[in-house]
């Protein structure tokens, strides 16, 4: 999977027509095989630009920045980027006509180590859901897979749960590298960083981490489209998809087999009534 | 007071290790989902004195904690009364194992902000009741760049024994401050010093050090880049390199000289805990006024405050640099951004450009 040359042509024939003021893709960091997001303004640098299985960080993070967010931006999304990019979209975060998006039919991307990525071994919609040019061959629609740890959670009881996630949480040190590595995070000013509310104080005590935390991952319930920008923010690697993907079989069993961001205009599951929602809990 | 070098071997270095554990309050890197922490054992087994640089936290907590109690206190409509302060923490004296070297001068560096205007007595007493082991690397991780900064890693003594490993299996063991002395000599018990001779002969320390100092990909020049940072406060390029940016924090919580602090209050009714913890300069509200003026709105300026702190204000302050090269944030970075290279590169854009 290199779309390299296409997506430099594409972004210096963008900046030569003037449809752009900014271009947000990859470059390699310079001396090994790992890239490094970049935001281009000067289009001299497109040549810089490449894309390949190591283009791993989900760039629709960016749009929700001062250099972007006023701007007309062209920008590359694999297929969960993508649905990111289409719930900001549906959320009136950024506006439709103001982007050019280069979609990639994703193959999958790897790690640090080269080991594919377990949410693309998991991925259920490799290819973008928005664009306005596609690169590589559309593999469809996958299955929704249950993967063995969300499994072997279901199989834990409630008391063992939360102490298994206390454990879990035991390491966070609050610097909440989550929150901000998320492209759907955006609230101007988040719940966790309220002085008033004294659930959430800054304090990195166990009980404000795990709060902070578990209303994070509620507020990213039917929202959250598994790229994992999270985890690779977390210093220290916290498996945060476990509540994430705990969310979305909940959600996905519950609301009408609903995945975040796959269809264009669908609101995230709570915030959209439909008749047939279940009434029998309260989440 | 004279120095000691001693020399051992692993199963020597091993025994000693624990006995070290079972006498003394001990901390070293636990591992968990791959990254190791400082934490308190009661077995070597738990822990790993060689951890990987790239995968351990900085020893930094166990002096200036993620988060401290600084009083309880009770306001009612009768008034405000403090219900208890906070109590000293560490009277004892206690152990920490496989302390990387950098992150030890990281310490030393923080010694000169908590000495001056207001005494972080907290601090400076942890450190004092503290003997640090460290264990140097041997071969240079991806983005250290230690061995360019503006101290003498080979002879460094902000930590006390220096654990260094020679060739055949040997191990060295360098004491390094008073502290280090009088507790190998003296604390610790003649029978658990098995295998471990004094020597004299230091050529294969200086050996080791030769090939880990040749073993660096990047190499900085901390003076010329010192000089022309402060020259470049205006410089677009802080605008330019800081735009891939997320702001997530991540880089100061983890560095080990980064000692910016927020306090916050967690009140029930009547009662609250006041706490102090770790916040960041690349925080949008960290220079959030209370009547809404906001000094630093822009990711840039958060950022060239970051970066001139480490190399430029802190220098002018206290005569060191707040960068140790240690390459934690940029390991950490979800974006890959490696100060190393933003530094090097706003040092080389022309001034006023």
């Amino acid at each position: 999977m290199d779309y390299s040359k296409q997506i430099q042509d594409i972004a210096a024939k963008l900046f030569a027509d003037g449809k752009i003021d900014v271009f947000v893709g990859y470059r390699m960091n310079g001396f090994d095989d790992n890239q490094i997001p970049v935001v281009i303004t000067d289009p001299k640098e497109v040549s810089t630009l490449v894309f390949t299985e190591k283009s791993v960080f989900n760039l629709s993070n960016y749009l929700k920045a001062d250099h972007t967010r006023n701007k007309r931006a062209g920008l590359v999304v694999k297929g969960c980027d993508s649905r990111s990019l289409n719930l900001l979209l549906t959320e009136s975060q950024v506006k439709r006509d103001r982007l050019y998006i280069i979609g990639i039919a994703c193959e999958g991307v790897v790690d640090d180590k080269g080991q594919k990525m377990q949410n693309c071994i998991e991925c259920i919609v490799p290819d973008a859901v928005v664009y306005d040019e596609m690169l590589g061959n559309p593999q469809g629609r996958k299955d929704y897979i249950v993967n063995a740890d969300i499994k072997a959670l279901a199989e834990k009881g409630l008391v063992e749960r939360r102490e298994y996630f206390e454990e879990i949480f035991e390491n966070c040190i609050r610097c909440n590298a989550c929150r901000h590595s998320c492209p759907l995070c955006y609230c101007a000013k988040c719940c966790i960083d309220q002085e008033t509310a004294s659930l959430y104080n800054g304090s990195n005590t166990a009980s404000s981490a795990f709060h902070a935390l578990m209303t994070w991952s509620l507020h990213l319930a039917g929202r959250c489209v598994d790229c994992r920008n999270c985890e690779k923010a977390c210093p220290s690697h916290l498996p945060l998809h476990l509540l994430h993907k705990q969310n979305e079989k909940v959600i996905f069993e519950n609301f009408q087999n609903h995945l975040a961001g796959v269809e264009e205009g669908e609101r995230g599951a709570f915030y959209k009534y439909s008749l047939k929602d279940p009434d029998d809990f309260i989440m | 007071m004279s120095f000691s070098t001693f020399v051992t071997d692993k199963a020597g270095l091993q025994k000693m290790y624990e006995a070290i554990i079972s006498k003394h309050e001990t901390y070293a890197p636990v591992e968990k989902f791959g990254k190791y922490d400082y934490k308190k054992v009661s077995s070597l087994k738990e822990c790993d004195p060689d951890s990987p640089i790239a995968e351990t936290m900085s020893v930094k907590p166990l002096f200036f904690p993620r988060s401290s109690k600084i009083m309880k206190y009770e306001a009612t409509s009768a008034g405000t009364s403090i219900l208890e302060t906070d109590q000293d923490p560490l009277t004892a004296q206690r152990v920490v194992l496989g302390v990387k070297h950098c992150d030890a001068r990281g310490l030393q560096v923080l010694e000169a902000v908590n000495k001056w205007d207001y005494i972080d007595s907290d601090f400076l007493k942890r450190r004092e009741n503290t003997v640090i082991f460290s264990a140097r690397c041997d071969k240079a991780g991806t983005h250290c760049f230690c061995t360019s900064l503006d101290y003498d890693l080979e002879n460094l003594d902000a930590l006390d024994i220096a654990v260094v490993n020679g060739a055949e299996g040997k191990i060295y063991l360098q004491t390094r401050t008073e502290r280090g002395e009088t507790f190998l000599k003296e604390k610790l018990e003649k029978s658990t010093m098995y295998n471990v001779q004094s020597t004299n002969d230091e050529s294969e320390m200086k050996k080791q050090y030769v090939a880990f100092a040749a073993s660096f990909r990047l190499k900085m020049d901390y003076k010329d880049i010192n000089e022309k940072m402060a020259k470049r406060f205006d410089s677009p390029a802080f605008e330019e390199a800081s735009r891939n940016c997320v702001s997530c924090n991540t880089c100061a919580f983890i560095c080990p000289t980064c000692h910016c602090f927020k306090i916050s209050d967690e009140k029930i009714k009547d009662t609250g805990v006041r706490y102090k913890s770790y916040d960041s300069c690349n925080n949008v509200y960290f220079t959030l006024e209370a009547g809404g003026h906001n000094p630093r709105p822009a990711k840039y300026r958060r950022w060239r405050q970051r970066s001139m702190h480490k190399f430029v204000y802190y220098k002018e302050r206290f005569g060191v640099n707040l960068c140790v090269g240690c390459g934690h944030c940029a390991i950490s970075c979800p974006v890959n951004i490696s100060i190393f290279d933003v530094v090097n590169h706003i040092a080389s854009t022309p001034v006023g450009s």
